[in-house]
């Protein structure tokens, strides 16, 4: 394989919530480590998809590739450039090159907006771009995901959740951006519909070379989407590396659960139960030494107590798993 | 198994009457299903499911929806021709249904034990401790951990898989012969969704009760389901048992949604996607519905509407819709 261009790193990177009491004299009691030490990377033109449960981190890791949260520690690196260090001008031109796509078409297009204006705003908003092109831009958008370009006047009630979805798809790719973060972009829609949309993601990102940080509960998703898959569990990263590797051989007893409990593709293929006991811990009062113990199937006393040192470790090349659980699948 | 159906639903159609026109939402719609028998109802949004599954209950919102035709013969005994008050005494007893979201199922204000509480009552003619009890016995049936100290628990006190076991265990409560489960585990993590369909079959097996599920998931059909109905614009496209339906698809919309379906277990390039949108029930196509997204039209799916095609012999209750099957 050619040599990849990493576009997006995070190193360590760490989001904790403090949680308050009191109404007038607040006081900071603990906090709530939803993301707790996660590293990646995503490569220019890949897709990096981010699976567990709700709760697990995922989704605050995105918005911190966003920027719409701010790390507590640990680096996010955009083409090599630490994001704590951007100047003014940087973190405008940082704020272009990356998108995103949202889970729900219905709430995430303004509906007094015509689709046009929808699709030119972010564009409008960040660069001068002269009247004339306007409307050719706008157009080109619509052609590319498989609108129509008389579409562009109107508004959004006028289509169904599919294209709706497409409109939003297209209002990312305006800006012509390094890198869109798909948050669950297919569970809306209907069964029909989702296989248009996940082709048209990968058709799109072979032709503008856009990377993507796909979010997704669906595993199936995620192994037609996705080059690597990192698979979270109450803020840490337990298992990441190339999707293949992980899907064929998950070392990580949550890892494998998941796959496991994702629903078989025929009624011949049933899978023999390998299922988790229990549900996820409150992310306020985590269990102490390695956060999967409870549920583990095969927990040590180490574990428990934390006497163990934790982290990824490679297991072959482009796998990692996390150290404690590394043998417990 | 035994093979006597529980229930029969005969040429049903549930239409809804509005300024704009007549909704067609369920058109036509039969089946069977036996006792301790797991049928699935799948197809997108609009296709009827959920009105098919609401006309049996008896719920379809009023004034506007109305079943106009057809029949549901629950044990023979028609529930179409039953006043409220008569099928007020069957749903919640006889029949049972679980609907997606737990959270505006359950009564925010009430703990769990009073509404488990509630529905016992129904069906029991008994009061205090032994009510308390019997609600025990059915959050340990769900496996709820510590049903004792639970039961006060106020429904945001839990988590959502449990208060999905919650409403199982309501719907339990008067040991139904029919629970329709209409996407009941959609909103659930996937750990926590195969504990529950695991819980479900286990029910099923200790009560011998017939389930209905409803969805769009082909994982959930695969892993639960006996028979599936496989439902398109109001009307039963295929019904067959599930083998059949992943095997030996028969109606091109049950072909093509079974190819552009993503799979865990292997790599695919390109999948295969149903081209264009489902049709709007107020204004459906003359002919077949899917005509205008199927591959294999030609000119009479444009004119009328295909008859029902039996499928192989009688013996494996294999039907579908579709013009391709009658003309050679």
């Amino acid at each position: 394989m050619a040599a990849v261009n990493t576009i997006i790193e995070l190193e360590e990177t760490q989001k904790y919530f403090p949680v308050t009491s009191g109404a007038i004299l607040k006081k900071v009691t603990g906090q709530v480590k939803a993301v707790d030490g996660v590293s990646f990377k995503i490569n220019e033109g890949e897709t990096y998809s981010l699976v567990g449960e709700s709760g697990c981190g995922k989704s605050t890791t995105a918005k911190m590739v966003l920027q719409v949260e701010k790390p507590t520690g640990g680096v996010i690196r955009f083409n090599g450039n630490d994001m704590n260090s951007f100047t003014r001008e940087q973190r405008r031109e940082y704020r272009a090159s990356i998108q995103a796509v949202f889970q729900d078409p219905w709430s995430s297009l303004n509906p007094r907006m015509k689709v046009g204006n929808i699709i030119m705003e972010p564009l409008l908003a960040n660069q001068e771009v002269p009247k004339g092109e306007i409307k050719e831009r706008t157009e080109q958008l619509l052609r590319d995901v498989g609108l129509h370009s008389f579409q562009a006047d109107y508004y959004p009630h006028e289509f169904s959740g599919g294209q709706r979805q497409r409109i939003a798809i297209a209002r990312a790719l305006s800006l012509q951006p390094k890198v869109i973060v798909l948050d669950e972009p297919v569970s809306a829609l209907d069964v029909s519909i989702r296989a248009q949309i996940m082709n048209l993601l990968k058709q799109l990102q072979d032709q503008y070379g856009v990377s993507y940080l796909l979010i997704a509960h669906q595993l199936a998703t995620v192994r037609y989407m996705s080059h690597h898959v990192g698979v979270m569990y109450l803020g840490k990263m337990v298992e990441e590396g190339l999707t293949k590797k992980v899907f064929d051989n998950p070392r990580h007893p949550y890892t494998r659960a998941l796959i496991e409990a994702s629903l078989p593709a025929h009624p011949d293929s049933q899978r023999e139960g390998f299922m988790l006991e229990g549900e996820v811990p409150s992310p306020l009062n985590p269990p102490q030494g390695c956060s999967f113990h409870p549920r583990c199937p095969k927990p040590t006393k180490e574990c428990a107590e934390g006497s163990m040192e934790m982290g990824l470790i490679e297991v072959e090349e482009g796998h990692r798993v996390d150290r404690c659980c590394v043998n417990c699948g | 198994m035994a093979q006597t159906p529980v229930l029969q639903v005969n040429n049903l159609k549930t239409h809804f009457f509005t300024r704009s026109g007549v909704v067609k939402a369920v058109d036509g719609v039969d089946f069977t299903l036996n006792a301790g028998e797991t049928l699935g109802i799948v197809g997108e949004s609009g296709s009827g499911k959920s009105m098919t599954a609401l006309s049996i209950m008896g719920l379809v919102p009023q004034p506007a929806g109305k079943i106009v035709e057809g029949e549901i013969l629950f044990n023979g005994d028609d529930l179409v021709k039953k006043t409220q008050a008569e099928l007020q005494q069957i749903r919640g007893r006889d029949i049972c249904m679980i609907l997606q979201d737990p959270m505006t199922s359950l009564n925010p204000v009430f703990s769990v034990g009073n509404q488990v509480i509630e529905t016992v009552k129904q069906s029991l003619a008994q009061t205090g401790e032994t009510l308390k009890e019997r609600a025990i016995e059915l959050l340990h049936k769900v496996k709820i951990a510590a049903p004792e100290s639970r039961i006060e628990n106020f429904p945001h006190q839990m988590s959502g898989g449990m208060r999905q076991r919650v409403v199982g265990a309501i719907a339990i409560a008067g040991s139904p012969q029919i629970l329709i489960a209409d996407e009941a585990t959609t909103s659930l993590d996937a750990t926590i969704q195969y504990q529950y369909l695991e819980l479900l079959k286990e029910l099923q097996r200790d009560t011998g009760m017939a389930i209905i599920f409803i969805t769009h998931d082909m994982g959930v059909v695969a892993k639960m389901c006996d028979r599936v109905a496989v439902m398109y614009a109001g009307k039963v496209a295929e019904i067959a048992d599930v083998r059949d339906i992943f095997n030996n698809p028969q109606h091109p919309y049950t072909e093509a949604l079974m190819k552009s379906v993503p799979n865990v277990e292997e790599d695919v390039e390109m999948l295969y996607a149903i081209e264009g949108q489902p049709p709007a029930l107020d204004n459906l196509p003359a002919g077949c519905t899917f005509a205008p997204r199927c591959q294999y039209a030609f000119d009479k799916c444009e004119v009328q509407f295909p008859d029902i095609v039996q499928i192989g012999d009688d013996s494996n209750r294999h039907t579908a819709t579709c013009w391709k099957l009658s003309e050679n």
